[in-house]
């Protein structure tokens, strides 16, 4: 009787005990996922992947990581240089205010355009949308984790 | 001379076939987490096993059994660990870079039900046979649609581009319940087709967050936005409350007309956090509490039927075997369980071969693992529930864009929200309202709608990058058709 009892209780705080065990394991994975998270820099702010470019230069699939402020033209002091005949030399802008992206023309000849439509002055820019500068066509990614 | 005569040259050049390549991938930390519950469940279901034959020996005073090692119900639990194991074995064969901690995690809440399941009278369930083989029934197609959902989304296009249809998909369900439902001790939740009853406000929480998701993250640049200002707070432009304000009538319309209180907390707990997580204004927040507390007391002096359950929270022993019957039960049981729990299997023994919680399986399964499990166990499951919020906010920060990022947060939370309402109410912290405690409670519904959740939430934790379609472009349907057939 007593043996029996007593199985039972080591039963019920063996199992207890193993639902703290699986918690343990989980949170140990989740630590270790957080720290690697935490280990890669992770400055940039959004991404900008070129999906087409048909002058070949930047090539198309090459992406760019994008700081506070970043400038688009054909002029090599740009931020991105794009070699397109359709691009003028300081074309667009892209600048991160508060928690959006923007986009700005800086008075180009040929206009940025955002999903097919043309920007006049600063317009906001969500990721995944796609900005075409010239011929190139650019998209807007969130940071790589 | 613009760019965009170009464009459509252009357009033809990213448009590929992608062949997606199958190779099986190993996936060790899942593997060493199912065997841990594995092995947990099969612990927990000895205990009960061996608690019941030395109850039973002792009713009939007999000699207790030497062989106490007993499996209380060795197919059902047998069945379910297959199960998991076959779904772990699918997401290696399919190979993808996905998580691997929401499946044992589920895996052991749901063990945990299926435990209770097993150790309650098996005639709760109604006509449909025993209470453990009708949710062990619910869990295997919950691990199918888990594993069909984790494979075989690589794409979210179906559900972003949609969001209007899912929209109206779920007030056509939400209408059906109205008119078609059957009451049910006051509340007009399911609906019966043929054979089959379910309650559609289940699957009506993964479409709102799937809608959500698809217009904050289109409109959030708007709703940042400020243009008009009432008082101190600055709101976003009045065209873009809208929803907001059509969210907070739709809450009301669920506890007026249906007369589910659960739901409609759920719903708009949902909503405004997610409108917090993507927009990250405070006054969004401030603001739907304001309304929420409006709309609350304009029904507390309306409705009787919300009174009523006020008035049961602020003193259930006002009318103990009457209306606070319920409540005064789950409060004895949590008193019982005490620190570590009777045991499973050692609760009370029911009066009149009746559980003393009229609803214990369903609205009611925390205060009865309070009791069997104690305080330690209950925070145990609790811990559990958050280690699936963690995940799906991990899921949703490592998101490739916003619409990800806020339908995975919006599902996790789902989970975690339906967790507090229910065991809150239980604790009688909050007024107890009728609500699934995921993944443990009895109920076709609620298990399929979470298996729904955590499948979803799966698919999206891929961390190999798929282009994303850019959207608000011509020629989309187009170009879903080819993705379609490749």
């Amino acid at each position: 009787m007593d043996a029996a009892v007593l199985a039972i209780w080591v039963l019920r705080l063996l199992f207890l005990a193993l639902l703290y065990g699986f918690l343990w394991l989980v949170v140990r994975a989740l630590v270790r996922d957080l720290r690697a998270a935490a280990r890669e820099p992770t400055a940039e702010l959004g991404r900008l992947v070129v999906t087409a470019s048909p002058s070949g230069e930047p090539p198309a699939g090459v992406s760019f990581a994008l700081d506070a402020i970043t400038s688009l033209g054909r002029d090599v002091n740009n931020s991105i240089v794009l070699e397109d005949e359709f691009v003028s030399a300081t074309h667009a802008a892209l600048t991160y205010r508060g928690r959006a992206w923007y986009v700005e023309d800086l008075g180009s000849t040929n206009g940025t355009f955002v999903n097919g439509g043309q920007v006049d002055g600063l317009s906001p820019l969500a990721f995944g949308d796609e900005v075409q500068i010239g011929q190139v066509r650019l998209r807007l990614e969130r940071a790589r984790p | 001379m613009t760019a965009a005569p170009a464009a459509g040259r252009l357009r033809r050049v990213g448009r590929e076939v992608r062949r997606i390549r199958i190779r099986p991938r190993f996936r060790g930390r899942e593997l060493t987490l199912l065997v841990f519950v594995s092995f947990a469940l099969v612990v927990g279901d000895v205990s009960l096993g061996a608690t019941r034959l030395l109850k039973a020996a002792q009713e009939a005073g007999e000699r207790v059994p030497s062989d106490l090692v007993v499996l209380a119900a060795p197919a059902v639990l047998a069945t379910y660990i297959a199960g998991l194991f076959i779904v772990h074995a699918a997401l290696v064969l399919a190979g993808r870079r996905t998580d691997q901690i929401l499946l044992p995690t589920m895996g052991l809440l749901a063990g945990i039900g299926l435990l209770l399941m097993i150790r309650l009278p098996q005639d709760l369930a109604g006509r449909l046979g025993g209470l453990a083989q009708t949710q062990l029934l619910w869990l295997v197609i919950g691990l199918a649609i888990v594993a069909g959902l984790a494979v075989a989304v690589r794409n979210d296009v179906w559900l972003r581009r949609y969001k209007y249809t899912w929209a109206a998909v779920g007030v056509a369900l939400l209408l059906a319940t109205f008119v078609f439902g059957r009451d049910i001790n006051g509340a007009r939740l399911s609906v019966t087709i043929g054979p089959f009853s379910g309650q559609p406000s289940e699957l009506l929480k993964v479409i709102l967050v799937v809608f959500l998701a698809g217009y904050l993250s289109e409109n959030r640049p708007l709703l940042v936005e400020e243009s008009t200002r009432l008082g101190p707070f600055r709101l976003p432009p009045l065209p873009y409350l809208a929803p907001m304000v059509a969210m907070w009538a739709i809450a009301l319309g669920i506890v007026i007309v249906q007369r589910d209180l659960g739901a409609a907390l759920l719903f708009f707990a949902v909503f405004l956090l997610l409108l917090y997580v993507s927009t990250a204004r405070f006054s969004f927040v401030v603001l739907g509490l304001v309304a929420f507390v409006l709309g609350a007391g304009l029904l507390y002096f309306v409705f009787d039927h919300v009174r009523t359950r006020i008035d049961i929270w602020v003193d259930p022993f006002a009318d103990p075997n009457g209306a606070g019957y319920q409540v005064v039960q789950a409060l004895h049981a949590f008193a019982r369980g005490g620190l570590i729990g009777t045991g499973l299997g050692a609760g009370l023994p029911s009066i009149a071969g009746r559980p003393p919680i009229p609803a214990l399986h369903t609205d009611f399964p925390f205060a009865a693992l309070g009791e069997e499990l104690g305080l330690v166990g209950i925070l145990a499951v609790l811990g559990l529930y958050l280690v699936l919020v963690e995940r799906g906010l991990r899921i949703a920060s490592a998101a490739q864009d916003e619409f990800r990022a806020i339908l995975a947060a919006g599902l996790s939370l789902v989970i975690g929200v339906q967790a507090f309402i229910i065991a809150a109410g239980n604790l009688k912290l909050i007024p107890l309202t009728g609500i699934t405690l995921p993944f443990v409670s009895y109920g076709g519904s609620s298990l399929l709608a979470n298996s729904v959740i955590v499948g979803l939430l799966i698919a999206l934790s891929e961390r190999t990058r798929e282009p994303l379609p850019p959207p608000r472009r011509p020629g989309r349907l187009r170009r879903l058709l080819d993705r379609g057939a490749a």
